[in-house]
C-alpha cells in the first residue's frame, strides 16, 4: 500500500478545507479563528502551516483533523466529506486515517512505547503489520526502548514514540501540532529530519503546523495564515525564506 | 511617587542580575542544560525582552530571576538581595511584595473576579492597595466595567490585561511576563504589548518578558537572545526587522 | 484567602456534593438515634407516670437469686384488712405470647412482632391503668377482654367467641366480653393487651393460689410508714417486699429506657460505622480536588502566598464542608427518625406519640462529629497541598507530594499491630460491661481498618494487575487501560476501596460467624443428640408441662422429657440448675457417664454432676449435697451419677420431682422425645399432628426440621443485621463514584488524547466502567481479608459449644464479592458517561 518513493511532484489531494470558516464565542468576545480558508495538502508532501500566535493555524489543523467542527464551509480527508460524518464515524476515521503528533501530551503514561506506538491499532482490534511496524521502530531508533513507560524517556524520545504511533498504522496523513514546541534545538532536529524521512522513505503525508522557520524549513512547503487567513504560501522553504516573509508580514 | 514621569534612558539603577548561572534538569542520560554560564544585568524602568528558539533556557532563566525555581550553580541579585541566600519562605515574601508576574496562560485564578484577581497579591499580604495608583491601573487597562466578571466571563486578551493589571498594582521592583502574548490574536498582542511599554515609560515600571515572537519582542527597549543555554546575542532598540535579521544570524 | 475559600467551594459544588452526602448520611443517622431516643424516652417517661400513678404501695416476691416464688393468695385479704388502706389487689401476669386468641380466620396474630401480653382482671382504672371502653370485664371461665387498637386491627369483635391458645391447651370459644384502653391514649407499641379474671389466670398459666404481685391504694391522709410496718407484720419475712410509687415508677422508666437505649445505641452503632466510612471518602475528595487544583495552587504560592495561607484556605474549604454537612445531617436526622417511627408503625409496633426532641447535646454532638470527621480527613491533604512548589503553576502534570510510603507503611503495621493485640486481648478476656467491650473492639476494628488502608497502596499496584488480568485480556484495549488505571495510582486505589473493605468485613465477619454456629449446631445434634423431636417455643413463654405428659401419653415414644432451668445455691454458690426427667435422659442426649448410673423415674432425691463441678465440689457418686431454692426450700440430694458430656447440658441435673417440691420452675424451656423401637416416624406422625394442633405456640420438630428452623432464625438475624451494613456500602459505592469522577476530570487531557487517536466513546465508559469494577473488586477483598481475620477471631471467643472451629460460606463470600465488584461497575455510570462525553478539541487543550 506504501508508494515507497516521491518526487516532490503533485500527485493527488490528502486534505482539503475549502471556504472553511470557524468563529469561538460571539458578541464582545467573539473570535474568527478561520476566515474562509480555502487550501489543499498533497499526499506524499511535507506540509508546514505557519503564523503567529492567534492566527488560527491550529484550529485550521484541529477542523482538518476531524478534532473541531467549522462555523461555515468544507473540509475533506481523501474524498471523505468530514461533514457528513456522525461522531462516531469521525472517531473511526481519525483512529484508521490519521495519525497525530501533539506538542506535548501525547503518550498514555500507563502503557509502554511500544503500547502507545500500537494503540490506534489495538482500539481498531486489528494486529498491526509487524513488518511495516519493525520498519517504523527501527527508523524512530527506539528498538531498545519499546518496553520503556514515557515517565522513563527523555522528550525527545517522548516525541519519536509519538511520531512512530502516527505512522505505525500507515495512515492518510498525519497532523502534528508544533511537535518540537517543547524540545531544544538538537532534539527538535531529530524529529524533523526523522518526519522528512518518513516523507522521502516511507512515503507518509505530514501536515505540522509550527511558529518556527527553522521547523518550517524541513517541510516541502510552508502555508502562511494571519488572522485566519492564508496570506501567502512557498515551495521548498529555507529559514531565510520563511524569515524574510516573517518581516513581510510583520509590516502589514 | 510621580505618576507621569518621562522615561529615563540609560538609568544606571540594576533591577536583577544574574551572575554565572548555571542550571541542570534530570541526571545522566536525560540531563538537561538548561542555562549554562548566565551573566546579564536588567536595568530599572525598562522594557527587556528575552528572546530564543524553543528549548533554548529563556523561560527558565526568567524562572529563576524571579526566585520560582532554584539555580545550580551561580547567584542572582534582586536589587541588592541574592536570592540564593533566602529561605522558602523568605521567597514567597520577596514575590509577594517585590515581584509581579504575567504567565502565558492560567495566569488567574477561576473563582475569583477580575478585581479580586487583581488585589490577589496585596490581600495575600493582608495590605490595602493604594486606591488612587489601583484606579489608575485598572483605567490603564480600560478594564473598569469588567472588574466584577470572572475569568470564565473574559476574553483571553482582558485575561491577560487583568494579569498585567495584577502585576502592576502592587508597584512591585520588576515584573516578568512569561510570552504574555502567546495565546492571544495580533491585534490583542500589539495591544497587551502597547500596555506594557506604556507602563514602562509613563508609570516607571521595570519589565523583563519573555517571547519568541520578533514583533512582540520589537516593543521593548531591549532584547537578549538565548540559545541552548547561553547569552548568543544583545540588541538595543530593536525593530522586528533587526530582531529577524538577529535569529537570522543564529540559525547560521 | 477567606473569600477564596468561599469561591472554592462554589467552583467544585458537584464534587463536594458527594463529599456532603457521605457526612450527611453519617451525621443523620447519629442524630436521628438521639432524637429517636429523646423523643420515647421522654413519652415512655409520661407512661410510666401514668400506669404508676394510681398505685401508692405494691407488695411483692423477690428473691436473691433464681425466680421468685409468687405471693400466696390469702395474703391480698389479709393485707387489704389494714386499716388505712383503701384497696388491696392481686395481679397475675402471664408470660409473652403465653396466651394468643385465635382469629376468626384461623391465625394468630403475628408472633414475631410485639409481644401478646395477658394479665389478670383489676376493676380499678387507678391500680389497673386499664378502662373498659366497650361491653364489660372478663369475669369467667373461657372470657377475656382485649385493649381496643388490637382488637379493631385484627377483627375482633365484642361478644364473639375465639379459641384461645393457651399453657393448658386450646381453650374453644371464649367470649370476647369488652375492649380495654390502656392509660388515657392506649398507647400500646402495638403490644396485644388482654385480660380474663384472676381465677382464670391462675388456671391459665397454672397458678393456682397465687399471685405476682400486689397493688395496694391507701385512704386518703393515711400515714403510709405506718401502713408499711402493718404489712410487714402480716407478710413472710422473708421473699417478699413492698415499695412504694417512686420506687415502681421509677424502674418502669428504667425498664422502659432500656430497650430504647437498645434501639438507639444500634442506630448509633451502624451511624459511627458509616462515619468512619465517610473519612475515606472525604480524604479522597479532597486529595483529589486539591491534586487537580495543583496549578492554581502554585500560582498563588508564585504570586505570595504561604504555606500556612494554602492550608488555611484548604482547611477552611473542609470546615465549610462539615459545617454544612452536619448541619443537614441534623435535619436529616430529624426525618430519618420520623422515618423509623413510620417503618415501626408499618411493622405494627406503633411507637407512642413523641415529641422531636432536638437536644442541645443533639446538636452539638452532630456538628462536632461531622465537622471533626471533615477536618481530619483533609489534614493530610491540606498538608500536601501547602507543599506545592510555586513552579507547579508552569508546569502540565504537576502532582501533589505526599508523605513518603515507608512512614505509611510503618505507620500503618504499627496500627495494624495494634488493632490485632487489642481486638485479641478483647476477645480472650472482655471487659465486665458492653459498653466497654464495645468499645474495645470497636477501637481495635478500627485500628485495623486504618492500618490495613495505609498499608494496602503496597499490594494495590500488584493485586489490582492481577484481578484486571482477565479484564486486560477479555476486554481489548478499553480492559487493558482500566487495569493500567486502577493500578496507576495505587494510593488512591487503596483509598477508595478501603471505604468499601469496612461495610463488606463486617459484613463477611457476620456471615462467617453466622456458618460457624449453624455448623457447630449440626455437629452438636449430630454427635450428641439421639433424641427424634425437639420441641422450643418461639417465645419466653416456655413450652407447658402438658406437652411432655400429652407426648408420653400416646405410648409411642420410648423417652419424653421436659427440661426446666432455674437458678438455685448449690454448696454456697449461685448456679443454674436443670430439672428432666433423668431415667430417660440415656435415650435422648448423650450425657457420657463417667461415674455412676442414672436413677429410676420414682427416684426423687438425687442430683447429676457434671465431672468438673462435682471435682470442684469435692464429691462423688454417694455423697450428699444440698441445694438452696429461691423459695427459701432446701433439699438434700445424693449424688447419682456424674457425666461429662457438656455440649448440651453444662449444669448440675434432678428429677423433675424436686422442682416441684421447692416451688421452682413449672415450666419447660424445651422438651426431647424419642420414638419406641418399632414405631416409625410416619406411624407417629398423626398422633405428633395431633398434638401439635392442640399446642399451636409450639412446633413439634424433627431433629432435622429443628436444625433447619435453627439455621433459618441464625439467617433472618444476620439479613438484618447485614441490611444496616448495607448502608456502610452503599456509602463507599458513592466513594468510587466520586473518585471515577474525579480521576475522569483530572484525566482530561489523556482521555482528549485516547479520543483523537481514535478511541471510541463505547470504549471510553467501558474503560471506566471497569475500572471502578477493580477497585470494587479490590476492596471487597481486602474487606473478605481482614472478614475473615475478625471472623477467626470471633469464633475462637466464643464458647465451643456454640461456634466450634472457623467454617466460612465460600458461596455466599464469593457472590458477596461478585456482588460488589458489579455494583462497582453500576455506580461508574455517570462517571464513564461523562468521559464518553468529553469534547475532544477542549480535553487535549485542558489545562
Amino acid at each position: 500500500m506504501p508508494s515507497t518513493t516521491t518526487t516532490g511532484i503533485e500527485t493527488d489531494v490528502a486534505a482539503r478545507a475549502i471556504g472553511a470558516t470557524k468563529f469561538y464565542g460571539s458578541g464582545d468576545t467573539e473570535v474568527r479563528a478561520l476566515d474562509g480558508v480555502t487550501a489543499e495538502f498533497e499526499r506524499g508532501h511535507f506540509s508546514a502551516i505557519m503564523g503567529p500566535s492567534g492566527s488560527g493555524k491550529s484550529t485550521l489543523m484541529h477542523c482538518l483533523a476531524g478534532l473541531d467542527t467549522l462555523t461555515d464551509g468544507r473540509v475533506f480527508i481523501g474524498d471523505t466529506d468530514l461533514s457528513t460524518l456522525s461522531e462516531r464515524n469521525l472517531t473511526l476515521l481519525r483512529r484508521d486515517k490519521i495519525g497525530f503528533v501533539f506538542q506535548a501530551f501525547n503518550l498514555v503514561p500507563t502503557l509502554t512505547a511500544l503500547e502507545n506506538i500500537t494503540l490506534p491499532m489495538d482500539l481498531a482490534g486489528r494486529d498491526p503489520d509487524q513488518e511495516w511496524l519493525d520498519r517504523v521502530i527501527d527508523a524512530v531508533g527506539l528498538a531498545d526502548r519499546t518496553s520503556h513507560r514515557p515517565s522513563e524517556l527523555s522528550g525527545g524520545q517522548q516525541q519519536r514514540v509519538a511520531v512512530a504511533r502516527a505512522l505505525a498504522s500507515n495512515p492518510e496523513i498525519i497532523f502534528a501540532d508544533e511537535p518540537t514546541g517543547n524540545l531544544d534545538s538538537t532534539t527538535g532536529a531529530e524529529i524533523l529530519d526523522f518526519m522528512r524521512d518518513a516523507v522521502d522513505n516511507l512515503g507518509q503525508t505530514i501536515v505540522m503546523v509550527t511558529h518556527d522557520p527553522v521547523a518550517a524549513s524541513h517541510a516541502d512547503r510552508a502555508v502562511f495564515l494571519v488572522d485566519g487567513k492564508i496570506v501567502d504560501e512557498m515551495m521548498e522553504p529555507t529559514a531565510e525564506m520563511v524569515l524574510d516573509e516573517m518581516k513581510l508580514l510583520s509590516r502589514r | 511617587m510621580t505618576l507621569l514621569t518621562t522615561h529615563l534612558p540609560a538609568s544606571e539603577t540594576i533591577a536583577a542580575r544574574a551572575i554565572a548561572v548555571d542550571k541542570f534538569y534530570g541526571k545522566g542520560e536525560t540531563e538537561v542544560r538548561a542555562l549554562n554560564g548566565i551573566d546579564v544585568e536588567f536595568q530599572q524602568g525598562r522594557f527587556t525582552a528575552i528572546m530564543g528558539p524553543s528549548g533554548s533556557g529563556k523561560s527558565t532563566l526568567m524562572h529563576c530571576l524571579a526566585g520560582l525555581d532554584r539555580i545550580t550553580n551561580g547567584s542572582i541579585v534582586i536589587g541588592g538581595t541574592d536570592l540564593t541566600s533566602l529561605s522558602e519562605r523568605q521567597l514567597t515574601l520577596l514575590r509577594r511584595d517585590r515581584i509581579g508576574f504575567v504567565f502565558q496562560a492560567y495566569n488567574l485564578v477561576p473563582t475569583l473576579s477580575a478585581l479580586e484577581n487583581i488585589t490577589l497579591p496585596m490581600d495575600l499580604a493582608g495590605v490595602d492597595p493604594d486606591p488612587v495608583w489601583l484606579d489608575t491601573v485598572i483605567s490603564t487597562v480600560g478594564l473598569a466595567d469588567r472588574l466584577e466578571h470572572r475569568p470564565g466571563e473574559l476574553s483571553g486578551g482582558q485575561q491577560q490585561r487583568v494579569a498585567v493589571a495584577r502585576a502592576l498594582a502592587s508597584r512591585p521592583e520588576l515584573i516578568f511576563a512569561d510570552e504574555p502574548t502567546g495565546n492571544l490574536d495580533s491585534t490583542s498582542g500589539a495591544e497587551m504589548l502597547d500596555f506594557m511599554r506604556r507602563a514602562v515609560r509613563e508609570m516607571d515600571q521595570t519589565i523583563v518578558m519573555v517571547t519568541h515572537d520578533p514583533v512582540a519582542a520589537s516593543y521593548s527597549d531591549r532584547v537578549v537572545f538565548l540559545a541552548d543555554g547561553r547569552i548568543v546575542d544583545d540588541l538595543a532598540d530593536p525593530t522586528p526587522d533587526k530582531v529577524l535579521d538577529a535569529m537570522k544570524r543564529l540559525g547560521d | 484567602m477567606l473569600r477564596l475559600t468561599f469561591r472554592n467551594l462554589g467552583a467544585n459544588k458537584a464534587r463536594f456534593a458527594m463529599t456532603t452526602f457521605a457526612v450527611v448520611l453519617g451525621v443523620g443517622f447519629v442524630v436521628a438515634s438521639f432524637v429517636l431516643s429523646d423523643g420515647l424516652r421522654s413519652s415512655f417517661g409520661d407512661l410510666s407516670d401514668e400506669i404508676t400513678a394510681g398505685t401508692d404501695l405494691q407488695v411483692r416476691p423477690v428473691s436473691e437469686f433464681g425466680e421468685p416464688v409468687p405471693l400466696d393468695e390469702t395474703l391480698v385479704d389479709e393485707i387489704a384488712a389494714i386499716d388505712g388502706i383503701r384497696l388491696a389487689v392481686g395481679f397475675v401476669e402471664g408470660d409473652e405470647s403465653a396466651m394468643q386468641p385465635v382469629k376468626s380466620d384461623g391465625t394468630t396474630i403475628n408472633s414475631v412482632g410485639p409481644p401478646q401480653l395477658t394479665f389478670s382482671w383489676v376493676d380499678d382504672e387507678g391500680l389497673g391503668a386499664f378502662a373498659l371502653i366497650e361491653g364489660s370485664a372478663p369475669d369467667e371461665t373461657a372470657e377475656f377482654s382485649m385493649d381496643v387498637d388490637a382488637a379493631t386491627s385484627n377483627g375482633f369483635v365484642v361478644g364473639s367467641t375465639y379459641d384461645l391458645i393457651t399453657p393448658i391447651g386450646v381453650v374453644e370459644d371464649a367470649t370476647l366480653t369488652g375492649t380495654t384502653r390502656f392509660g388515657s391514649a392506649n398507647d400500646t407499641l402495638g403490644a396485644v393487651l388482654m385480660h380474663v379474671s384472676l381465677d382464670e389466670a391462675q388456671r391459665l398459666f397454672g397458678v393456682p393460689g397465687t399471685v405476682d404481685e400486689i397493688a395496694i391504694r391507701l385512704d386518703t391522709d393515711t400515714d403510709a410508714a405506718a401502713v408499711v410496718a402493718e404489712i410487714s407484720q402480716v407478710i413472710p419475712t422473708y421473699g417478699v417486699e413492698i415499695v412504694d410509687q417512686a420506687t415502681l415508677n421509677a424502674e418502669q422508666k428504667a425498664d422502659f429506657n432500656q430497650g430504647v437505649d437498645i434501639v438507639g445505641n444500634v442506630l448509633l452503632g451502624f451511624a459511627i460505622v458509616s462515619l468512619f466510612v465517610s473519612i475515606f471518602i472525604i480524604y479522597n475528595t479532597f486529595s483529589i480536588i486539591l491534586g487537580q487544583r495543583v496549578r492554581e495552587m502554585g500560582l498563588l504560592r508564585a504570586l505570595g502566598a504561604d504555606t500556612r495561607q494554602i492550608r488555611r484556605t484548604v482547611l477552611g474549604e473542609a470546615l465549610a464542608v462539615g459545617l454544612i454537612a452536619s448541619l443537614i445531617g441534623l435535619l436529616a436526622g430529624v426525618g430519618i427518625a420520623q422515618g423509623l417511627i413510620a417503618l415501626f408503625d408499618a411493622l405494627g409496633a406503633s411507637l407512642p406519640d413523641s415529641p422531636i426532641i432536638v437536644s442541645l447535646r443533639t446538636i452539638v454532638l452532630a456538628l462536632t462529629l461531622g465537622i471533626g470527621v471533615t477536618l481530619v480527613s483533609a489534614l493530610a491533604p491540606a498538608r500536601a497541598a501547602a507543599s506545592v512548589a510555586p513552579m507547579a503553576a508552569l508546569r502540565d502534570g504537576a502532582t501533589l507530594g505526599h508523605q513518603s510510603s515507608r512512614r505509611r507503611l510503618v505507620v500503618g503495621s504499627t496500627l495494624l499491630s495494634i488493632g490485632i493485640a487489642v481486638g485479641g486481648f478483647g476477645l480472650i478476656s472482655p471487659p465486665s460491661s458492653t459498653l466497654n467491650v464495645v468499645l474495645v473492639l470497636g477501637f481495635a476494628a478500627a485500628a485495623v481498618f486504618l492500618g490495613v488502608t495505609l498499608v494496602s497502596p503496597v499490594i494495590a499496584e500488584p493485586v489490582s494487575r492481577g484481578l484486571g488480568w482477565p479484564v486486560a485480556k477479555g476486554m481489548g484495549t478499553a480492559g487493558r487501560l482500566a487495569r493500567e488505571n486502577a493500578s496507576r495510582n495505587p494510593r488512591r486505589t487503596a483509598t477508595t476501596g478501603a471505604a468499601l473493605m469496612i461495610g463488606l468485613s463486617l459484613v463477611s465477619t457476620v456471615l462467617i460467624v453466622g456458618e460457624s454456629v449453624k455448623s457447630r449446631l449440626g455437629e452438636l445434634l449430630e454427635s450428641s443428640v439421639q433424641a427424634d423431636y425437639l420441641i422450643i417455643d418461639d417465645s419466653d413463654a416456655g413450652v407447658t408441662p402438658k406437652l411432655a405428659a400429652d407426648l408420653a401419653d400416646t405410648g409411642q415414644f420410648a423417652a419424653v422429657t421436659g427440661f426446666r432451668y432455674d437458678e438455685v445455691r448449690l454448696a454456697g454458690f449461685v448456679t443454674d440448675m436443670i430439672a428432666a426427667d433423668l431415667s430417660s435422659m440415656g435415650l435422648l442426649l448423650s450425657l457420657d457417664l463417667q461415674s455412676g448410673t442414672l436413677p429410676a423415674a420414682d427416684v426423687t432425691d438425687v442430683i447429676v454432676l457434671h465431672t468438673d463441678k462435682a471435682e470442684d465440689m469435692g464429691v462423688g457418686v454417694g455423697d450428699t449435697v444440698t441445694v438452696e431454692f429461691a423459695s427459701g426450700d432446701a433439699a438434700f440430694l445424693k449424688v447419682a451419677a456424674t457425666y461429662d458430656d457438656d455440649t448440651i447440658l453444662d449444669s448440675p441435673i434432678v428429677p423433675v420431682q424436686v422442682f416441684d417440691d421447692a416451688g421452682a420452675a413449672a415450666v419447660d424451656q424445651w422438651v426431647a422425645a424419642s420414638l419406641a423401637d418399632g414405631v416409625s416416624a410416619a406411624a407417629a406422625q398423626p398422633l405428633i399432628d395431633q398434638i401439635q394442633q392442640r399446642y399451636p405456640q409450639v412446633s413439634i420438630d424433627s431433629a432435622a426440621e429443628f436444625q433447619e428452623r435453627f439455621e433459618a432464625s441464625i439467617d433472618s438475624a444476620l439479613t438484618v443485621v447485614n441490611a444496616l451494613l448495607a448502608l456502610a456500602i452503599v456509602i463507599a459505592l458513592i466513594g468510587i463514584a466520586n473518585t471515577l469522577a474525579l480521576s475522569v476530570h483530572e484525566r482530561t487531557r489523556e482521555l482528549g488524547l485516547l479520543r483523537a487517536v481514535g478511541m471510541t466513546r463505547r470504549q471510553v465508559r467501558r474503560m471506566v466502567r471497569w475500572e471502578a469494577a477493580l477497585v470494587a473488586l479490590f476492596g471487597a477483598l481486602l474487606g473478605v481479608a481482614v472478614g475473615l481475620l475478625f471472623g477467626w477471631g470471633v469464633v475462637s471467643a466464643l464458647p465451643a459449644d456454640f461456634a466450634g472451629s472457623l467454617n466460612v460460606p465460600f458461596l455466599r463470600i464469593t457472590l458477596l464479592v461478585a456482588v460488589a465488584a458489579a455494583a462497582g461497575l453500576v455506580a461508574a455510570w455517570l462517571p464513564a458517561r461523562r468521559a464518553g462525553r468529553l469534547n475532544v478539541l477542549d480535553a487535549i487543550s485542558h489545562t
